[in-house]
């Protein structure tokens, strides 16, 4: 695969401490596009028959991810689901698919379980297994910035597991640096098992375009239109709740909000950080360590709105869960449930805290991107559209510049493949069976 | 003429920093782009651009814009920025002089944060 990939899948067996690695097959591409469509083929090829060990983690990125089609952010991490039985797909958002799309692979199937706690280290085409004795243990800040120490790399995106996943709790959740993530699936637990600590991915590759002119042509018209479209929402995460017909949280967040952040190469911000330890209006750095948080999810936001908390302390509340990593929506949901408002009662029973919860993912695509929506057959192929070409979930069901036609067309223009309407019908198909 | 950043319309998107990159490259790549997003102070929230110019490296931040004369010596209370550190090595802004629409990097920021003085 000559094209907007590094032609190359990794499998790692945590079990042996193997890794061998595939060219990434062009006929594989052409029939399953990318994405959500090869990490599915990827997990069922390497699912193993035995029925005590735990199934594969597959990684990998859309077929546009990392270039400039407005949205193209979007890793995929592709396993069963612990709390729901069903292979589902997680979107990596922030800059984790970017960073894993130029990391020297397209696809990186984790299999097995280590017998001792390790970490993978992904970078310019190389994948090692360390060992994370001195990480188990740590919360997901204290991880995060132990390993971007050790290599001196603040740029290092970071897939981890706080104490949650280690302890084996049902609404685990892997983490994105230190923030939340959309795993609704409980995969944090899942990582647990596989005594997998985190997952550090840093990017410097590069990708070549078949038609290169035609691309940015097309590109640029995309974000023009996008641009002088009146339509597209406002920046920060209050306004994409609201755009998507949450309710709108500007007026709570207003007070605490820093800046609106967005995950790659997305012309929205869907994240907002807020300061909860400093003055929201500072614009110099800050001397504080830990000023506040990026928020990166509506669900538990809204919810801890309605159980009455601050924004203050929803912001603590989230962080806290982020710390521990522990999926934030159900924590939400449950605290309500139980009558708690004071984040430090709250933290209090991240330990003992149980499933199931609605707040799960019931889709095999993560809910994270439900906001305002129902989850039925139309959102489900937005969604599958967006996890085989690598478009930012959230942004993808904002936009009405980003046409099927047109990803397709951008595809082979990029690709130097040709990707037809029914190509993708049964790639989706098959993703969705 | 030259560019100008609003650091503070800034979304960290980095649209700007891979459009430099396929001007350099002629492909999508990340190291050789000579306006660059800093994104090394995560938990601090702080960010801003920085642009390596013929004679300058323009460090556009939230508080103002500071211009240092490459080749002068810089303070050395302050910190680099992880993803600044090689920006002295790469090729200088020459506004995209090939393109016919001006700077690419204009062309894709999503927010307006940069545009021509």
């Amino acid at each position: 695969m000559e094209y907007l990939a590094s032609d190359k899948i990794a499998i790692v067996d945590l079990s042996t401490g193997d890794i061998t690695e595939d060219e990434l097959d062009e006929d594989l591409v052409l029939d399953k596009i990318g994405g959500a469509g090869i990490t599915k083929h990827l997990y069922d090829q390497h699912v193993s028959a035995h029925p005590t060990e735990n199934g594969p983690i597959v990684l990998g990125t859309g077929l546009l991810t990392g270039t400039l089609v407005p949205g193209a952010s979007l890793g995929i991490l592709t396993a069963k689901s612990p709390s729901t039985g069903k292979v589902s797909h997680m979107p990596l958002n922030l800059d984790a698919g970017m960073e894993l799309k130029y990391s020297g692979f397209d696809y990186i199937v984790i299999k097995g379980s280590a017998d001792k706690p390790v970490y993978l280290w992904i970078h310019d085409g190389i994948l090692d297994i360390n060992d994370a004795g001195d990480l188990w243990g740590k919360d997901t800040w204290a991880a995060t910035d132990h390993i971007r120490s050790e290599m001196g790399d603040d740029l290092i995106q970071v897939l981890s597991i706080g104490q949650a996943g280690e302890n084996g709790s049902d609404l685990a959740q892997i983490g994105i640096n230190y923030w939340q993530s959309a795993d609704r699936f409980g995969f944090g637990r899942l990582c647990g098992e596989k005594n997998l600590k985190l997952i550090a991915i840093r990017g410097m590759g590069l990708l070549e375009i078949s038609e290169p002119e035609a691309f940015m042509e097309d590109c640029a018209e995309l974000i023009a239109a996008i641009r002088s479209n009146t339509t597209t929402p406002n920046q920060g995460i209050a306004a994409v709740s609201a755009a998507l017909g949450e309710e709108d949280l500007g007026d709570w967040l207003g007070p605490l909000t820093h800046r609106h952040m967005a995950c790659f190469n997305t012309p929205v911000a869907t994240n907002t950080f807020i300061f909860t330890d400093e003055d929201p209006a500072l614009l110099k750095e800050t001397i504080v360590t830990e000023p506040g948080f990026l928020l990166t999810d509506i669900f538990p936001l809204v919810a801890l709105k309605k159980a009455g908390l601050s924004a203050k302390d929803a912001g603590l509340v989230l962080k806290a869960c982020a710390k521990y990593g522990i999926d934030g929506a159900a924590v939400a949901e449950l605290s309500a449930k139980s009558g708690l408002t004071r984040p430090e009662e709250i933290e209090k029973t991240l330990p003992d805290l149980k499933g199931p919860v609605e707040s799960t993912g019931k889709s095999i695509f993560s809910p994270w991107a439900a906001v305002g929506q129902d989850i039925n057959a139309n959102w489900e192929r937005r969604q599958a559209v967006a996890y085989v070409l690598g478009l930012h979930p959230i942004w993808f069901q904002i936009t009405t510049e980003l046409t099927e036609e047109k990803l397709l067309d951008l595809a082979g223009l990029g690709s130097e493949m040709e990707f037809t309407q029914e190509t993708l019908d049964e790639v989706i198909e098959d993703i969705l069976a | 003429m030259g560019i100008q950043i609003d650091a503070l319309k800034c979304i960290a998107c980095m649209a700007c920093e891979l459009a430099c990159g396929y001007h350099r490259d002629d492909a999508f790549a990340l190291l050789s782009s000579c306006i660059v997003p800093y994104r090394g102070r995560e938990k601090k929230n702080y960010v801003g651009i920085i642009l390596k110019e013929e004679d300058s490296l323009v460090a556009a931040r939230p508080e103002g814009v500071e211009i240092n004369r490459i080749g002068e010596e810089q303070d050395p209370e302050k910190e680099a920025d992880a993803s600044a550190k090689p920006m002295l090595l790469r090729e200088s802004c020459d506004l995209c002089d090939d393109v016919d629409d001006g700077p690419l990097c204009i062309t894709f920021c999503p927010t307006g944060a940069i545009s021509m003085a």
